[in-house]
C-alpha cells in the first residue's frame, strides 16, 4: 500500500488514535471538530510528534522512526505557515536548498511552481505582504516542490477570505488530482472533505468514529457530529417489532416509528442507527391527520436561514431538524419557542444495523 | 478636545526629565569646546580610544560566541537548575562591577583559585594585562546577549522550526536558516547592547586589571584618572562616551521597549 497507517500518538494529556490507507492518486480526508486531534495525527505523520505505538508505512516502508526531515512527505501547514524571513520564492525552494540542491536549481524548480500555482504572487515578496490565499498558494507550491511521495494537506482553506475561497478550492481539486501519489487532506469542514476527498476518515476526541466514501458517510453517518455535518437526523436506540412491516425504535430521548428491516427476523435488535433527511419532515401549526406514523410537538429551538432554505431545530421527542423554504416559515408563522407538530413517514427513515445493512 | 494633563504629574515627569538631562546639558555647558581639535591627540586619549576599540570588540565577540549558545541552551535544552543557572549567568547585569572584578580576582588573579594553577603550569597571568580588561569586560556585558537572544529564541514560535524540519532541514539548517535570521533583530540589538556596555566598562576592568596605559586604560578609566588633571579634557571624553551611548540608544528604541 502506498500510504498505511495506524498509530497512537499522544500530546500532553491526549491520545490521538488514527488508522488508514491511502492508494496512489487516492484523497483521504481526516475529517473532525476543532480538538478532535488532527493536528496531532499530521504532526506524528510528519514526524514531529513522536508515535506511542503502531506504524506509518510509505509503500510498505516503516517510516515512523525517521526524523522528519528524512520523510517522503510534502506539507502544507495551516496558516500556510510561511518563513516570514524569506521572499515567496525562497520559501518554495527551501525544502529543495535543505536537502542539498543547487541554489539555481532550486530556483528554477520554484519559479515554475510559482508561475503555476500563484501566478499573481511577486517572486520576492514577503509573506507579510501576501493576502490569505497567496500564502496558501505558495505554501502549496512549497509542498510540491520536492517531489514527495505523499502530499499533507493541513486546513488549506482555513485562514482564507470566503471571496478567494472558490479559486483556491478549484486550484487544490486540480492539484489533488494532478498528484500521483496518496493524499491526506485535514480539515473541520464537511463540504470541503465531501467535495474534494475519495474517502473520509472521521475523527472525534483522538478516535475515528467512521470511515467511508462521502456517499456512504452522507447516507449512514454513525454519530451525531457525523450526522450533523451531513445534515440529517440521526437516531440511535434499540428496535422493536411493531405493527406488521414497521418497528418500533427508542432512542431514549423518545420513540421513532421505522420500517422493519427486509430479511431480518423480528425480534428485538440492539445498537440501530437510523437517519431521516430534514427535508422529509413536514411541520403543522395543528395536530396532522393523515398518515405519517411519527407525529409529535415540540418547541422551536432555532431557525436557521441559508438563502431559499430554512433549517428548524424543534425540541420534540426525540429532538428533530426539519428543512422547509424561507417562504414556507413565513406562511407558518414560525418563531423560535413557538409549539409546532412535526411528521414524516416511517418509510422516510433509513435504517442502518451497525453490521451496515440498511 | 485633548484632556488636561494634570499638574502633579506634569511636575514630577518634567522634575523626572531634567534631574536625567541637567548632567548631560552640563557636560555641553561646561565642555572646553576650543580645545575639542587637541581633546584626542593627547597621548593619552588616543592611547585609551584604542585600547577601548580593543577590549570592547574582543569581548563583545566573545560575549556573543559564548552566549549565544548559552542561550539556546537555556532557552531550548531543559535540565534541572536552569532557573538557578539563569539567574547566576544573568547576575552580572545587577551586581556591582566591582564585585565582579574581586570575584574574578579571586578566580583568575595570580593567587586565584584558577590562575594560580594557569601561573604556575603555563605561566599566564592574566591581571593587569589587556587580555584581563578583555575577561573583566566580557563578564560584565555578555549577560545582556545572552538576555536577548533567550528572550529572541523563547519569542519564536516554535512551529517555523517544526516546519522547516519537515520540509527537510537538518536541525543545524534549521538553525542557520530558519531560527537565528528570524531572531536577528533581537540577536543585533543585544550584541550592539553588549558593546555599548563593554565600552563603557569601568568597576571590574580597574579592579580585575588595573589602570595600565597602553594596556588596560580603556576611556572610562581615562576620564576618571584625567578629572583632576585635565577636567576639561575629562568633560570631553565623557561627551563623547554620552554621544555613542545615545546613538546607541536611539537606533534600538523601539526593540528596548519591545516595539517594532
Amino acid at each position: 500500500m502506498p500510504l498505511d497507517v495506524a498509530f497512537t500518538a499522544k500530546r500532553d494529556a491526549f491520545t490521538v488514535q488514527v488508522a488508514f490507507s491511502a492508494a496512489d492518486g487516492e484523497t483521504v480526508a481526516l475529517l473532525g471538530p476543532n480538538g478532535a486531534g488532527k493536528s496531532t495525527a499530521v504532526e506524528a505523520l510528519a514526524g514531529l510528534v513522536p508515535l506511542a505505538s503502531g506504524y506509518v508505512r510509505v509503500d510498505d516502508v516503516p517510516i515512523q522512526d525517521l526524523p522528519p526531515e528524512r520523510r517522503p512527505i510534502g506539507i502544507a501547514f495551516q496558516d500556510g505557515l510561511l518563513f516570514p524571513h524569506l521572499s515567496a520564492l525562497e520559501n518554495i525552494a527551501f525544502p529543495l536548498r535543505s536537502r542539498g540542491a543547487r541554489a539555481e536549481k532550486a530556483r528554477a524548480a520554484a519559479v515554475d511552481l510559482l508561475t503555476e500555482l500563484a501566478p499573481g504572487v511577486r517572486p520576492d515578496a514577503r509573506p507579510a505582504a501576501l493576502s490569505g490565499g497567496e500564502r496558501q498558494r505558495v505554501a502549496l507550491a512549497r509542498a510540491l516542490v520536492s517531489k514527495p511521495r505523499l502530499l499533507l494537506l493541513d486546513e488549506p482553506l482555513s485562514a482564507v477570505d470566503a471571496s478567494a475561497r472558490p479559486g483556491l478550492r478549484a486550484l487544490l481539486r486540480r492539484t489533488l488530482t494532478t498528484f500521483a501519489g496518496p493524499r491526506v487532506l485535514v480539515t473541520h469542514d464537511a463540504l470541503e472533505a465531501m467535495t474534494l476527498a475519495d474517502r473520509i476518515v472521521v475523527l472525534e476526541d483522538g478516535r475515528v468514529t467512521q470511515a467511508g466514501t462521502p456517499g456512504q458517510i452522507r447516507s449512514a453517518p454513525l454519530t451525531s457530529y457525523a450526522a450533523d455535518l451531513v445534515g440529517v437526523n440521526l437516531f440511535a436506540g434499540s428496535l422493536e417489532p411493531g405493527e406488521p412491516g414497521t418497528g418500533s425504535m427508542d432512542t431514549g430521548e423518545g420513540t421513532v416509528i421505522v420500517p422493519w428491516p427486509d430479511g431480518v427476523p423480528s425480534g428485538r435488535i440492539e445498537e440501530v442507527l437510523a437517519t431521516l433527511a430534514p427535508s422529509d419532515v413536514a411541520l403543522h401549526l395543528g395536530r396532522p391527520e393523515g398518515s405519517p406514523r411519527n407525529v409529535m410537538l415540540g418547541e422551536i429551538e432555532e431557525i436557521a436561514v441559508v438563502g431559499e432554505r430554512a433549517r428548524v431545530r424543534i425540541r420534540t421527542s426525540p429532538p428533530l431538524v426539519a428543512e422547509l423554504t424561507a417562504g414556507s416559515v413565513e406562511r407558518l408563522g414560525l418563531s423560535t419557542g413557538a409549539l409546532v407538530w412535526a411528521s414524516f413517514k416511517a418509510l422516510e427513515v433509513r435504517l442502518n444495523l451497525r453490521g451496515g445493512r440498511t | 478636545m485633548r484632556r488636561q494633563l494634570p499638574a502633579p504629574i506634569a511636575v514630577l515627569a518634567a522634575a523626572g526629565a531634567v534631574f536625567v538631562l541637567l548632567p548631560v546639558l552640563a557636560l555641553v555647558i561646561r565642555a572646553p569646546w576650543g580645545s575639542v581639535g587637541t581633546a584626542f591627540t593627547g597621548v593619552g586619549a588616543s592611547t585609551a580610544l584604542r585600547v577601548s576599540l580593543e577590549v570592547s570588540v574582543v569581548a563583545t565577540v566573545i560575549s556573543v560566541a559564548v552566549g549565544v549558545p548559552l542561550a539556546w541552551v537555556l532557552a531550548r535544552v531543559e535540565f534541572p537548575g536552569r532557573s538557578l543557572l539563569r539567574a547566576i549567568v544573568v547576575l552580572p547585569v545587577v551586581l556591582p562591577p566591582v564585585v565582579g572584578g574581586i570575584g574574578l580576582l579571586a578566580a583568575l588573579g595570580r593567587g586565584g583559585v584558577v590562575g594560580r594553577w594557569l601561573y604556575d603550569v603555563f605561566g599566564v597571568q592574566l591581571t593587569f594585562t589587556t587580555a584581563g580588561a578583555v575577561l573583566a569586560t566580557t563578564f560584565v556585558s555578555m549577560p545582556l546577549v545572552i538576555l536577548a537572544t533567550e528572550a529572541g529564541l523563547r519569542g519564536l514560535d516554535v512551529r517555523y522550526e517544526r516546519a522547516a524540519a519537515a520540509f527537510g532541514g537538518s536541525p543545524g539548517y534549521v538553525m542557520r536558516r530558519v531560527t537565528f535570521p528570524m531572531i536577528a533583530p533581537q540577536l543585533a540589538a543585544g550584541v550592539v547592547l553588549t558593546w555599548a556596555r563593554a565600552l563603557g566598562e569601568f568597576g571590574a576592568t580597574i579592579t580585575f586589571a588595573g589602570n595600565l596605559a597602553g594596556k588596560t586604560q580603556t576611556l572610562p578609566l581615562a576620564v576618571y584618572q584625567a578629572r583632576e588633571i585635565d577636567p576639561g579634557g575629562a568633560i570631553l571624553l565623557s561627551l563623547f562616551l554620552v554621544g555613542i551611548s545615545l546613538i546607541v540608544l536611539v537606533a534600538l528604541r523601539g526593540r528596548l521597549a519591545g516595539t517594532r
